[in-house]
């Protein structure tokens, strides 16, 4: 728990800020540049989306991105994707496991995965490393320090969640300005664009959660009515529901972690073909599964039909009905499949808009709202009001909860609560937090315990307690207590449930300053030392099979290049001398090439007319 | 300062929601901090206080039950907080009632009988509405122990809903 009183100080001068979609299956960053927002690409290239992809490998370097998904088949558990779904989770959550096949390192509190090259990694770090390469990648483009981030996440995301979100963004060197429900950063990318009046949906389908809003946009003020959705529901899940058919047409009873993440990848591209052809196959080692977008469509109608439950759910919290949304917004990659499409427009009885990229509008908001925090001549144009999206309630008797700030009620809020004791000379007691819509306790998400102790020895009935929990515009919960007889302030430690504690994100933020100039030339280094083991990789592949095509001299300098190039890597070189080993490798290994592709086009040939006779 | 207060109001059990809801819209772009980007750290500091008090209050007064049980507070008695029940001295013809309906629901819940829970609910929600009503009569009467009295009722009816509402949640997730 963050102080809710924590503000940036508006005096202290900073560099450009930026909006970041920190997104299941990629990320992205946007700023607003002379009063338009655009989303900012990579140094090398005009890819927009940074994979949400972190590989550690051996020698202790971080690799983020495309790069590192290149990497995903080969080293399985030592690269991380989809780290979101595990965001402010921890072992004990029954779902987190499945969510992916790594090396959990047993224990309470975050989930921790065991990696190449160190000490296991939290779902912070992990995000902390995708953050960190969006800040790099802006401050590359604005050739100057950026500091200030809104930084958007699911609206369905509870308090842990959140605040493993804005941890992850203070390891990377951010100051959160906002965390944004993404739902709302596209409607505010529509609203600004269209200008528009009314209540709107917006519908919010990524790779790993989905988010239902609606909001009414009224004289500048985007109210967000109602919030729905699932935190662990997206894309990744129709992936799921192809590879799983696939793994039992090719009766693959125990897959290795290898395959499964290979076959992941290949049901999503499958996926992704579907969107445009009928029909589709999917090949792993020679094995083909072949389906058409018709069983593909019925195989995540139940997974729609959850997506339906909350869409209702959220217009009846709204005091809403279909007919009165005035249009629907839709948003993340999930919503280009077809059937998604024709369900959204059956829900609401009306055409969805998309004229904004589905993969750029939560940035795109992201960025128009930290111009809208940081720039005082843009102060009064719009003002966002947001919602907390679970109710959060206290620990009664019997285990049974009782709500205290009722879900969709507008934050910030604080709220007071009197505790009073029921014992003679009582002089503590104990106050858990919990987070969710369900009954009993033990159903809903623990946020917190705390003791609140000191209480001067009274009757019955006569010890006082006042608690304050606040919700911050983050929708992150704080507590604070003031014993009412003697007016005695307490601070009180709340052992988060899940994440890390104030402490252990500062070490970890102190030991990333610390290494800051050296981090940039180990990642550099890291890089190469990974293009390296590509090509050496490629290199010993082609020998042992095409060998034959060398003469002997030929091979024997091309294995001392091969055993030049494997030395180098592993001798912790700079990046640079590294690279232009590779590239004389590279040089060498040209002619050999030539050759090999003769053969190759031969072979074919020679396969050709067999079969034309 | 009072929810009623920080919207302007005196104390009333009858609003106007959408008046309420524009009110809170005007108010929040006055208080606000995000209005106030080149403020020092006090003025935020104290804009976002304002706006959580303003919040509280919209919470409260939007919501007709919790703005009875708001009235009732106003005059000296708080059965939200916790032993709330205690202070509304329920008789025990009334709380033999809620056990058995209790008793119903369990039993419907372990079927799995959605729709007669439902049905059930609704049932309840009428009679709090009546307790409702009665009870704002007496608040307007000054009659405190009738008002404490229903809405010592409604606390119940409200609990037994927000059960089955838990209850379909679990069904559909």
């Amino acid at each position: 728990m963050k102080g809710f009183l924590q503000i940036h100080d508006p005096l202290k001068p900073k560099g450009h800020a930026v909006g970041i979609d920190l997104g299941t299956t990629n990320s992205l960053v946007a700023a607003v540049v002379s009063g338009t927002p655009g989303c900012l690409a990579a140094d090398e290239g005009d890819a927009r989306l940074l994979p949400s992809v972190v590989h550690y490998a051996q020698t202790g370097g971080v690799v983020v991105g495309a790069r590192a998904v290149e990497l995903l088949p080969q080293f399985p558990t030592d690269t991380i994707k989809s780290v979101k779904r595990f965001m402010g989770k921890s072992l004990g959550d029954v779902e987190t496991k499945k969510l992916g096949a790594y090396r959990f390192v047993e224990g309470a509190g975050a989930v921790r995965f065991q990696v190449a090259g160190g000490q296991p990694v939290t779902p912070i770090e992990v995000s902390g490393e995708i953050l960190r390469a969006l800040k790099r990648r802006a401050e590359a483009h604005f050739a100057g320090k950026v500091e200030q981030a809104v930084i958007t996440v699911p609206a369905y995301f509870d308090d842990a969640q959140r605040q493993a979100t804005r941890d992850a963004g203070r390891l990377a060197g951010l100051e959160v300005l906002r965390l944004l429900n993404e739902p709302t950063a596209a409607a505010l990318a529509y609203g600004l664009d269209k200008g528009v009046q009314g209540t709107y949906a917006v519908y919010d389908l990524g790779g790993g959660t989905f988010d239902v809003s609606i909001l009414e946009l009224v004289d500048g003020v985007f109210q967000v009515k109602s919030v729905g959705g699932d935190s662990a529901l997206g894309g990744d899940d129709f992936d799921r529901a192809i590879a799983e058919r696939a793994l039992a047409a090719f009766s693959l009873d125990a897959p290795t972690p290898g395959e499964v993440a290979r076959l992941l990848q290949l049901a999503r591209a499958a996926k992704e073909r579907l969107t445009d052809a009928e029909q589709t196959t999917l090949e792993l080692d020679g094995r083909v599964f072949a389906f058409s977008r018709a069983d593909f469509d019925g195989w995540i109608q139940p997974l729609l039909q959850k997506t339906g439950v909350a869409v209702r759910r959220a217009l009846k919290d709204a005091g809403h009905q279909a007919s009165d949304v005035k249009g629907v917004v839709l948003v993340g990659g999930s919503t280009r499949v077809p059937a998604v499409r024709t369900f959204v427009e059956a829900l609401f009885g009306q055409r969805p808009l998309s004229d904004i990229d589905p993969d750029q509008v939560v940035a795109l908001g992201a960025a128009i709202q930290a111009d809208l925090l940081t720039n005082a001549d843009r102060q009064d144009e719009v003002l966002l009001l947001d919602v907390i999206p679970l109710s959060l309630g206290l620990e009664t008797m019997g285990g049974v909860v009782e709500k205290l700030i009722p879900r969709n009620s507008a934050i910030p809020i604080a709220q007071a609560q009197v505790f009073t004791t029921f014992q003679d000379a009582q002089t503590g007691m104990d106050v858990h937090v919990v987070q969710g819509e369900r009954e009993l306790v033990n159903d809903n998400r623990s946020l917190a315990r705390f003791r609140l102790s000191g209480i001067p020895p009274m009757a019955a009935g006569m010890g006082r307690v006042q608690v304050t929990f606040s919700v911050d515009a983050d929708g992150i919960l704080s507590v604070k207590a003031k014993e009412q007889t003697t007016g005695v302030e307490q601070a009180i430690t709340v052992k988060p449930t899940h994440g890390l504690s104030d402490e252990e994100v500062e070490q970890m933020l102190l030991d990333s300053i610390e290494h800051g100039e050296a981090d940039i030339q180990r990642r550099l280094l890291v890089e190469q030392q990974v293009e390296a083991q590509r090509v050496l990789s490629d290199a010993r592949k082609q020998l042992s099979e095409n060998g034959d095509l060398l003469s002997p001299d030929e091979r024997l300098a091309f294995e001392q290049g091969i055993a030049g190039l494997e030395a180098l890597a592993a001798s912790g070189t700079d990046h640079s001398t590294l690279k232009n080993a590779i590239h004389d490798l590279d040089e060498r290994a040209r002619p050999f090439v030539e050759r090999i592709m003769n053969r190759a086009i031969a072979k074919a040939a020679v396969g050709h007319s067999i079969q034309s006779f | 300062m009072n929810h009623f207060e920080v919207f302007g109001l005196a104390p009333v059990l009858e609003l106007d929601v959408k008046a309420l809801e524009q009110r809170h819209r005007a108010l929040s772009l006055e208080l606000h901090p995000d209005r106030l980007v080149a403020a020092d750290a006090k003025a935020r500091l104290s804009a976002l206080e304002k706006t959580a008090a303003l919040n509280d209050a919209f919470k409260v007064l939007k919501d007709p039950v919790r703005r009875a049980f708001y009235v009732l507070r106003l005059k000296g008695v708080d059965l939200e907080s916790e032993g709330g029940a205690a202070r509304a001295a329920m008789p025990m013809a009334f709380l033999e009632e809620v056990m058995e309906r209790r008793e119903r629901l369990e039993a419907l819940k372990a079927r799995g009988e959605l729709a007669q829970a439902r049905a059930l609910a609704d049932d309840v929600a009428r009679e709090q509405q009546a307790a409702l009503e009665r009870a704002k009569a007496a608040l307007t009467s000054d009659d405190v122990a009738e008002a404490t009295h229903q809405l010592g009722r409604v606390r119940y009816y409200a609990r037994f809903i927000e059960e089955v509402e838990a209850f379909e949640e679990e069904a559909s997730s």
